[in-house]
């Protein structure tokens, strides 16, 4: 191509020439990495997911429950009650919509408390876990209704006084236990609080097919 | 040195690269070389802040506007990535514009050059389309309705106005396939023809080597400057120049943003700037005599670019002269800088007339742009409707109820706005079957319709239970014999007579 008859490569010039042409080759490339310096920053840090900037949004919503599951739930002791709430659930960009899920709750007594811990060792002492909330508070103990061995919806049998999953049969005592079937681990507990004389939980999805709880997304 | 000789004896990009950058300057380098190679580095810029704009960007009517908003509030610096493409887009049209423009005054475009010239202007029209698309996707008021503008001037097409207006919305209307169809014009269609005759462009220029000077002296007996590094020195200064530019603009005065797209909401639009010329064109077409309103609307939107358009690419052609000295090529020079006073008279006047219009209707929406809540309030754009009424006040004369109600869209003197509602001002269907005229104005209108020739396809809103049928009346009478109309009035009695 060109290079081979351009003009102007053909003498070299004075010292002064050549110095100079080296420093313009070296400004060129300052000014290179200048622009791409300066256009890198804020577009590397627009890649930034707002979950780590601001963990707390993305840390799940508390949504309150009615009042009649609240009565319900403090008179649940011994069996299990079913807790219907909604909350809004925001998907990024997409304006927040209502999303609709069902807990079981059970109240404890001091002496179920104590029994409990010891009963749950999966709970209790795991640090693979990401449990990083009070599971009994208040006395009260909330389960997701998502069987941890493959996320089917389980349910409480009373006759059996077991929760059973009708997928594959897994079951679990009133406390969570697992007792039988392929369930690697008990059922997972959720947060459960009263804020202003109100009863919320947050509705958490933990990967199923493991021992540890993982989380997978909340709300 | 040692890697560059292993990369090299493997691929031979290292004397690829010394051979592309080892050229000629004619006459030495010159920071009058600097805008063809500061408009590339635009399109790079814009290439790069696009892609960034697509992690999260989405096209569809329920989340352009979304996403967009999610960018400018919640995502980081997003705001300031998005006002770099906006300005960046302005500056790629500005730096294109000069470089045009030095290259007719320097009558560049002269053989052997033909080809670079023709693919250049090619280029010119494939960055005004980008523009163009780019403009509509945010989804905010002002994209909706400019776009529309520029979608109802293709439906003035003469037989094919309808076909190309449906095939450019990708519907009977404007919507979410809409935003698909300039989704895929604005990120893949034209990115990649852009990309492609940039290419040509460049092997096309290293062919010819610089056009040099405008002399008519032979090139290679002029003293010879180096390309490396001399010339690209100052291409890379002016490139910081531009770059600074835009980095300043956009951090003291990021791209605006309104709220959500509502076509039931009157909004004035406004073009971006390099569209105000065509857009004054319009407005001045307008402007003519009822009966030559079709003809000039055909002239203006139509025939005048496309002859542009057809000079331009045929210029090296029609331009004999063999002369490149600017003194030798008065005709040329002169047909230029007519050009270019009209295009700035009409952008001016254009700019001027939209300014005017905003000031005489001022949109309750306007305040609120740029001003939106963060995303978990602002769930889509429901501005109040500034289409109020005087009320049921009897006695306010239809006058009174035409500004009140009608004036802001088919304007206080019943122009309407150009290529989005149309006239009352020699309107036959105005001027026609009473009962039509008060049938509308009771019901709305929605869908396309054809006035003196133009094309519209928008809402009209029903007035019945806002208006009371005297109202109706009145104001149904004063449009029928203002501006020029003659027709006879209407009562309230026939309003009341006229079934849904």
């Amino acid at each position: 191509m060109a290079g081979h008859e351009a003009q102007a490569y053909q003498d070299p010039g004075t010292p002064e020439e050549q110095s100079r042409r080296q420093f313009l080759a070296n400004a060129t490339l300052a000014i290179g990495g200048v622009i791409g310096l300066v256009l890198t920053v804020p577009l590397v840090i627009s890649l930034i997911p707002e979950s780590l900037i601001k963990p707390d949004k993305a840390g799940g919503v508390w949504a309150p429950i009615s009042a009649a599951d609240l009565k319900a739930l403090e008179g649940a002791t011994g069996t299990p009650v079913k807790i219907t709430f909604t909350f809004k659930y925001a998907d990024g960009y997409i304006p927040p919509a209502n999303d609709t899920q069902f807990v079981w709750g059970i109240r404890l007594t001091p002496e179920q408390q104590a029994n409990f811990k010891k009963n749950r060792p999966d709970l209790f002492g795991n640090p693979a876990d990401e449990v990083h909330y009070p599971v009994i508070n208040m006395g009260f103990v909330i389960f997701s209704s998502v069987c941890p061995h493959l996320g089917c919806r389980f349910a409480w049998n009373g006759d059996a006084k077991r929760f059973i999953c009708p997928c594959h049969g897994s079951q679990f005592t009133e406390v969570g236990e697992h007792v039988a079937g392929p369930a690697p681990r008990g059922l997972d507990p959720l947060p459960f609080r009263e804020q202003n004389g109100q009863a919320e939980v947050t509705w958490i999805q933990y990967k199923s097919g493991e021992p540890d709880r993982v989380i997978v997304a909340y709300s | 040195m040692n890697v560059l000789t292993w990369i090299e004896q493997r691929t031979g990009f290292v004397s690829m690269t010394v051979d592309f950058l080892t050229e000629d300057v004619p006459g030495g380098a010159s920071y009058w070389y600097v805008f063809g190679s500061a408009t590339l580095f635009a399109m790079i810029l814009q290439f790069v802040t696009g892609i960034f704009l697509t992690f999260y960007y989405a096209p569809s009517s329920t989340t352009a506007w979304e996403s967009t908003n999610y960018i400018y509030h919640n995502v980081p610096m997003g705001s300031f990535v998005i006002s770099l493409h906006f300005w960046g887009a302005t500056a790629m049209i500005a730096l294109l514009f000069m470089h045009m423009l030095q290259v007719l005054i320097w009558g560049a475009y002269k053989a052997p050059r033909e080809i670079m010239w023709v693919v250049g202007v090619i280029l010119f029209i494939v960055t005004l389309v980008l523009g163009l698309t780019g403009y509509l996707l945010p989804w905010d008021m002002n994209a909706y309705f400019a776009s529309q503008v520029a979608i109802n001037i293709a439906s003035s097409a003469p037989v094919l106005g309808s076909a190309m207006q449906q095939f450019l919305s990708g519907g009977a209307g404007m919507g979410t396939l809409t935003i698909n169809r300039f989704f895929g014009l604005h990120v893949w269609l034209m990115p990649a023809a852009l990309a492609l005759l940039v290419v040509v462009h460049l092997i096309v220029f290293r062919h010819n080597g610089s056009a040099g000077p405008p002399t008519d002296r032979e090139l290679k007996k002029l003293p010879q400057g180096r390309f490396w590094p001399n010339q690209m020195f100052m291409d890379a200064a002016a490139s910081l120049i531009v770059f600074a530019i835009i980095v300043l603009l956009s951090i003291f005065s990021p791209a605006p943003f309104d709220v959500k797209a509502d076509p039931t909401t009157r909004f004035i639009a406004y073009p971006a700037w390099y569209f105000l010329a065509l857009y004054g064109m319009l407005r001045v077409a307008g402007q003519v005599p009822g009966a030559l309103v079709p003809i000039a609307n055909l002239i203006a939107t139509i025939v005048i670019p496309t002859l542009i358009i057809v000079v331009l690419i045929a210029l090296p052609w029609i331009d004999r002269n063999p002369s490149r000295q600017v003194r030798r090529r008065t005709v040329v020079l002169a047909g230029t800088a007519i050009v270019m006073v009209l295009a700035i008279g009409l952008s001016v006047y254009s700019q001027l007339a939209v300014q005017k219009e905003q000031a005489e209707n001022p949109a309750p929406v306007a305040a609120a742009a740029g001003a939106q809540a963060s995303l978990g309030t602002a769930t889509g754009g429901a501005p109040a409707s500034n289409q109020t009424t005087t009320g049921t006040n009897a006695a306010a004369g239809g006058a009174a109820i035409y500004a009140a109600n009608c004036a802001g869209c088919h304007n206080a003197a019943g122009t309407g706005t150009p290529g989005t509602y149309p006239p009352l001002a020699g309107n036959e269907t105005v001027t026609g079957d009473p009962k039509k005229v008060i049938h509308i104005l009771l019901y709305g209108l929605t869908g396309p319709l054809e006035v003196n020739g133009q094309k519209y396809n928008n809402v009209m809103p029903p007035w019945k239970g806002t208006l009371k049928n005297a109202d109706i009346a009145a104001v149904a009478s004063y449009v029928r014999s203002s501006w020029g109309n003659k027709a006879s009035a209407i009562t309230e009695a026939e309003v009341a007579g006229v079934p849904k």
